[in-house]
């Protein structure tokens, strides 16, 4: 615990060259605004449609759950992309950033949070298309919206201590780069992004399902904050994904503040 | 109380088959098999201490460990053994622009780049003015500008101009004064100058002597990651100096087999010595070099010659002699080769020769004979930069007044 609250303490005495790293990453993206913009619009909409397409003419499903199913997958492909976004960003942070880290000395660490700027501007920006799509549907804005900042908070303490296991070991071990984009494509599907938990819960491995893939509980709880009168969070659910989240995160930190002494002998 | 004290650093490197990074399946493999790895140690028991406003120069040729000496340093990476206690705040410039983004505009990157070196929001905003002054007129009409449409001259000057208004108590430099053209470096130079005037401590990397003999008052001298010497600048460098000049190069091979060359060539003897002035023990740019060659010929009624490259260390051609062709017979072949005094610039040069049969056929290219420096000498200056350029000729240019009006 002790190394947590130094690790925070570093990254809070250099917080103005965090944000200014991030407003980097940031103003870098969206330079050429037009291209920037409708990128994060454009991705989470094309995947929607594909889906919508692949349920409703091919398979012929009209609904997977008994909420809206564009609102469902729309909600599902936000936390995805914020996800597997942040995970990419912290997990590649340190060698993209070699020129910086080989050159000048700051706590390692905040190079790797600065990385998930970018993530979270592209899911606010998507967060307004989901309101317009709610809306142009008739449906509520669910009022547990004020809790979403927490679920995104949760979320990012998954993806950060990931990223930062993988970020670790691919200062050394490059190949490591490699298994994120499979973790990112099968991820996909294992969680339910384009389908709920509802089907699955009431199978007799539902429970350890969600201990093997936190992931489940906070795509739920995502919906929950979006969705209006959604229940398929359970408390199991999301304390399990909570308590996966920290430890996640806790175990990042030490394995990071083991080897970032090193990460240069590499570079 | 010493402002910097280091305490027997060493920083060992493991040289592996597979060097830096490896794949996942070797570095498992090597954790099984116990593979074993040469070791390099690239600073080796390093220890010395600084006062408050020493300005210390670090010199030694290349792979003596000066970079790695100032990563330890600057925190950028940990040493294997040894302590540092640094009282302080430090900033450390191991290049210039470091963390420039080329999409963001010169103004962006100003922020970007303090930030990096360690300012803040607000000293880089009651400096943002005169940093854009420093770095010239130039810049000021471009900050809007992303940099990566910037001149590599323009880049290197927006780069130092943020760096000299850091205001650390200890300021660790690493030859960024090697870079940027001659009216560039003399403003640097004049910046690092007023800069050592105060009391601020300043560690100082580089292969310009002629700097260092002027900005340090102590000099460190590394060889092969030891300390050489330690102490006052003019003592060390003089002895750093005669060590580092080779004031007589001399090759030679007692019999014909054990020789280099060809069937039909093989060298006996190649010299290089300069002719240095009274009290002279190093050769600079002042002196004249004489080379000698002497070779072995096997073959009767043959038309040789002789053809000389010069390289800077940078690996170009400076220039290429030949000696008029002849006709020699079996025996020893001599060639002398004069290069006049205030002709090369101070550098490292090497020379290669090749003996040419028929104007046309290389015989034999024997490379890099000769490795050698040559020193900076200036007498009446006020400009202690590197001097630009591979030769330093001295031709008649006179100046004179034309007329009392205009």
């Amino acid at each position: 615990m002790n190394l947590i609250q130094q690790k925070i303490k570093e990254i809070g005495s250099d917080w103005e060259l965090l944000v200014i790293l991030a407003k980097r990453d940031i103003s870098v993206r969206y330079k050429q605004t037009i291209l920037g913009l409708s990128w994060a619009i454009v991705k989470p909409v094309a995947t929607m449609l594909v889906f919508l397409f692949a349920y409703k003419q091919v398979a012929k499903i009209q609904d997977i759950s008994g909420y809206p199913i564009q609102l469902v997958i729309f909600s599902g492909i936000l936390f995805w992309n914020y996800f597997a976004n942040s995970l990419q960003a912290v997990s590649n942070s340190i060698l993209v950033n070699s020129n910086l880290i080989s050159k000048v000395y700051f706590p390692r660490l905040i190079i790797c949070f600065s990385s998930i700027a970018v993530s979270l501007v592209d899911f606010l920006v998507g967060l307004a298309v989901y309101i317009v799509l709610a809306l142009s549907l008739h449906q509520d804005i669910s009022a547990y919206i004020l809790f979403l900042p927490l679920a995104l908070f949760i979320t990012s303490l998954f993806a950060l201590g990931f990223g930062l296991i993988f970020a670790s070991f691919s200062v050394k071990y490059r190949d490591v780069q490699q298994i994120i984009p499979l973790i990112v494509q099968y991820g996909f599907f294992a969680t339910p992004i384009v389908y709920t938990t509802k089907q699955l819960s009431e199978k007799s491995w539902f429970l350890y399902y969600n201990i093997l893939n936190p992931l489940a509980g906070l795509v739920e709880m995502f919906r929950a904050c979006l969705i209006s009168q959604y229940e398929l969070l359970t408390v199991q659910n999301a304390s399990i994904s909570i308590l996966a989240s920290v430890l996640v995160f806790i175990v990042g930190i030490i394995i990071f503040d083991k080897r970032e002494d090193s990460f240069v002998d590499y570079l | 109380m010493h402002i910097i004290e280091v305490d027997s650093v060493s920083k060992k490197y493991e040289l592996s088959a597979n060097k830096g990074a490896v794949s996942l399946k070797n570095g498992i493999k090597n954790l099984l098999t116990k593979e074993e790895k040469e070791i390099f140690w690239a600073v080796n028991d390093v220890s010395f201490a600084l006062n408050r406003g020493d300005k210390l120069g670090i010199v030694g040729s290349n792979g003596a460990g000066k970079s790695t000496l100032l990563k330890i340093l600057s925190k950028i990476t940990k040493p294997t053994s040894g302590e540092i206690h640094v009282r302080g705040k430090v900033a450390s410039l191991l290049e210039v622009g470091t963390g420039f983004h080329p999409e963001l505009t010169g103004r962006e990157n100003i922020f970007l780049n303090g930030a990096i070196l360690g300012m803040s929001k607000h000293e880089i905003k009651s400096q943002f003015d005169e940093i854009v002054d420093f770095a010239g007129e130039q810049i000021s009409r471009f900050l809007d500008t992303p940099v990566k449409r910037y001149s590599s001259g323009m880049y290197v000057r927006l780069g130092f101009a943020i760096s000299a208004h850091l205001n650390p108590e200890i300021l660790i430099v690493d030859e960024v004064l090697a870079v940027g053209d001659a009216d560039f470096q003399k403003k640097s130079l004049g910046k690092m100058r007023e800069v050592a005037a105060n009391d601020k401590t300043i560690l100082f990397v580089s292969h310009n002597l002629t700097a260092v003999a002027n900005l340090c008052n102590k000099t460190l001298h590394l060889e092969k990651g030891r300390v050489k010497q330690f102490g006052e600048t003019g003592e060390v460098l003089s002895n750093y100096m005669a060590a580092l000049q080779t004031n007589r190069l001399e090759q030679s091979y007692a019999t014909f087999e054990s020789a280099p060359g060809s069937q039909q060539i093989r060298l006996k003897r190649a010299t290089l010595i300069p002719e240095l002035l009274d009290g002279q023990t190093y050769l600079d740019i002042r002196n004249k070099i004489n080379i000698n060659i002497e070779f072995w010929n096997t073959e009767p009624n043959q038309q040789l010659n002789v053809s000389l490259h010069l390289f800077a260390s940078t690996g170009e051609c400076i220039f290429n002699v030949g000696t008029p062709p002849g006709n020699f017979g079996v025996g020893l072949v001599q060639a002398n080769l004069e290069i006049p005094g205030h002709f090369l610039n101070d550098g490292t040069y090497h020379i290669s020769f090749m003996v040419v049969k028929d104007k046309s056929i290389v015989l034999y290219n024997f490379e890099e004979v000769f490795n050698f420096e040559i020193a900076d000498f200036r007498e009446d200056t006020t400009w202690y930069g590197k001097w630009p350029g591979y030769v330093r000729p001295v031709f008649p240019f006179p100046i004179r007044q034309l007329s009392d009006s205009i």
